[in-house]
């Protein structure tokens, strides 16, 4: 920074002002969380009477309650308890295949060069690119060919196919930067095409890994397009339940119980930070740092 | 311990007009300590790879013990490599990766733990067994790398400019171990390198390369003393051999001699080897090392072939043990080792000694050795 090198009066004025914008977009950036959770605490009446920035006058948990089992989403009153389980049922799976076909790929895309790999990374490189609604026609189509309509696997297979793109680029990028000597070596200690890749090059993967599953998760948990469009009514995951909640128009509006179901929705995706975040910026960072 | 036989050898990588390798023919003895010596882009790791089976040859033969292996896999060939990079496992402690050919090739737990045992006495790690490669030094991380060769008891040994990562100091200190290595078990080692004093120093035989050639193979002393072309006589040696052009003489004895031109525009008579009695009248181009033009020396007495001349010496640096000093030739620079304790300014002229009874001589087109 610039400020440390300099003087000392220079320095305490460019510390304050810099801390001082650096906590007004903190400011701004929290704002919102802190209205969301506390209207989740308020009750009917608080929210009517009271500002939108005011604390609760009286801290109820009746709207959690309600948004978790009650609350209704469409047709049904059961709260978006179902819907939470929905959306774990297709999160882990996608996450877990795409993240291991994407180290798979990434694996002979750097390490076992056959004729076209190059193009072959071009295309899957394409895939990153392709916005959803491109895709949601032949994608509808195929899931109906297949008897996967409507259904969790459904989810889970459009998720991984169009999440490979984005894994096998992540561990492209990280397996390339592993020198190829490691690989000739293991190849003249005699262990083979799988060996290495479950001996070797698995065992020192754990940064990407981490970041792939951040982001994986991060991106379908939070998926609403796919989840409308494939799911059925037992399948459909949170975002689309969340969706319903709020839009459900039954006389008054109940902020506080929407404000808690949003809060629901985005807990998972806040848990997988906090408990893997710290590998994230390792990760991503991992390529320049030799390892 | 095996024997190798490297039969015409030739590689042109895909997409390319070029050949990699021209035809290589080399025999190994067993028990041999072969080097692999060129700059860079000559081809030597590409032979060392093909050796080893990472990369396929376009033709030719790769015998071990008279079996063709050329279409075998790495694995199948029985050999080991030391990497530049050292390439240790960075998941696997020392010990998991000496012992992770031994496991992949079915070795009895009891069996693997001997072996380690003895591996890593022979290179004294065995305190480092439990460690990461990232916990160690350079230097230990080389002698792993060198214990995982050694811990599979290979037919083959192969180095692939296995020093070339650590510090002055302990490179020289590791090529005294691989040295005593050697000595001690007596293995079959092909071994590449552009350090051409790595070269003389270990090597039984040298291989000196240049563009996918074998420029030529031999000895130490034959490299060094009589090379068979001006390409090998200026790799090898430092400061690199002299290259003079000269024409041949005759002088009034009938013996064969040229003229030496200095700074100062004066001609010297040089005697030459009776020999080149027959290019008497052609041009020549004259190769000197360093160490054949030295100062007065009393006891050398002055025979047929050892001439004294006079040159200005222009630049004088001192090394230490010895002092190189610059001088003209025939309007080239031609550099001299000097006794350090001389005492005499740059600028100055000096009586010096050529020993030409050492020299090569060179076709000056062909660039060929016309001696050997």
């Amino acid at each position: 920074m610039h400020s440390s090198s300099t003087s000392q009066g220079e320095n305490g004025l460019g510390r304050w002002l810099i801390y001082g914008v650096l906590a007004l977009m903190a400011l701004v950036y929290l704002l919102p969380l802190f209205v969301m959770l506390v209207t989740s605490f308020k009750t009917g009446t608080d929210i009517r009477t009271g500002s939108l920035i005011s604390l609760p006058q009286e801290w109820v948990t009746d709207s959690w309650q309600a948004a978790w089992g009650t609350a209704c989403t469409g047709v049904t009153c059961d709260g978006i308890k179902g819907y939470f389980w929905n959306s774990i049922k297709m999160v882990v799976p996608a996450v877990l295949i795409s993240t291991f076909i994407g180290a798979f790929n990434g694996y002979v895309i750097s390490k076992w060069r056959f004729k076209g790999s190059d193009l072959f990374f071009s295309l899957m490189l394409f895939g990153c690119f392709l916005p959803f609604q491109l895709v949601l026609l032949p994608m509808a189509a195929m899931l109906g060919k297949l008897g996967l309509a409507n259904t969790t696997t459904g989810l889970v297979l459009v998720h991984v196919i169009y999440g490979v793109a984005f894994t096998t680029l992540f561990f492209r990028n990280y397996y390339i930067n592993v020198p190829d000597e490691l690989v000739k070596a293991a190849k003249l200690d005699g262990a083979g095409f799988f060996t290495i890749f479950w001996a070797i090059l698995l065992p020192i993967s754990k940064p990407i890994i981490m970041v792939t599953i951040i982001w994986q998760f991060t991106s379908i948990w939070n998926d609403f397009l796919f989840g409308v469009v494939y799911s059925g009514a037992d399948s459909q995951p949170i975002t689309v339940a969340l969706n319903n909640l709020v839009n459900t128009s039954t006389g008054v509006k109940a902020y506080n119980v929407d404000m808690a179901a949003a809060i629901i929705a985005a807990l998972p995706t806040l848990f997988v930070y906090f408990v893997a975040g710290k590998y994230f910026v390792r990760g991503l960072t991992a390529g320049s740092v030799k390892g | 311990m095996a024997k190798l036989d490297l039969i015409d050898i030739r590689k042109t990588y895909p997409k390319s007009d070029l050949e990699t390798l021209k035809g290589i023919n080399i025999s190994i003895e067993p028990g041999e300590f072969l080097i692999l010596v060129g700059p860079s882009g000559c081809g030597k790791s590409t032979l060392m790879n093909t050796i080893a089976g990472l990369e396929d040859i376009s033709s030719g033969e790769i015998r071990i013990n008279d079996v063709d292996v050329s279409g075998l896999a790495p694995k199948d060939r029985d050999i080991a490599m030391v990497f530049q990079s050292y390439a240790l496992y960075p998941n696997m402690t020392v010990r998991e990766n000496m012992a992770f050919g031994l496991k992949i090739r079915k070795t009895p737990t009891t069996e693997i733990d001997a072996e380690i045992k003895r591996v890593s006495e022979l290179l004294q790690i065995d305190h480092l067994l439990d460690r990461k490669p990232s916990q160690l030094s350079g230097g230990q991380q080389q002698r792993v790398a060198m214990g995982r060769a050694l811990a599979r008891r290979p037919k083959l040994y192969l180095f692939d400019e296995p020093l070339s990562n650590l510090d002055a100091k302990l490179r020289v200190e590791m090529r005294t171990e691989v040295k005593k290595l050697h000595q001690r078990l007596g293995t079959t080692i092909v071994y590449v390198t552009h350090d051409q004093i790595e070269a003389m120093t270990l090597a039984d035989r040298i291989a000196v390369m240049k563009a996918g050639e074998v420029q030529q193979l031999g000895s130490p002393y034959e490299i060094y003393n009589h090379p068979t072309n001006m390409f090998v006589a200026g790799f090898m040696g430092s400061p690199s051999m002299n290259f003079v052009p000269i024409t041949v003489l005759e002088n009034s004895d009938a013996h064969a001699c040229t003229e030496l031109t200095g700074s100062d525009g004066k001609a010297q008579l040089l005697a030459l080897p009776d020999k080149l009695k027959t290019y008497v009248g052609k041009k020549l181009m004259l190769g000197l090392r360093p160490e054949h033009i030295s100062q007065q020396l009393s006891h050398h007495s002055e025979t047929d072939l050892i001439s004294a001349a006079r040159f200005n010496i222009e630049i004088l640096e001192p090394t230490g043990p010895e002092t190189i000093a610059q001088i003209t030739i025939n309007d080239h620079a031609v550099h001299c080792r000097l006794a350090p304790d001389l005492s005499i300014t740059a600028g100055q002229d000096l009586d010096l000694m050529i020993d030409v009874s050492k020299a090569s001589f060179f076709d000056p087109d062909s660039e060929r050795n016309i001696l050997l």
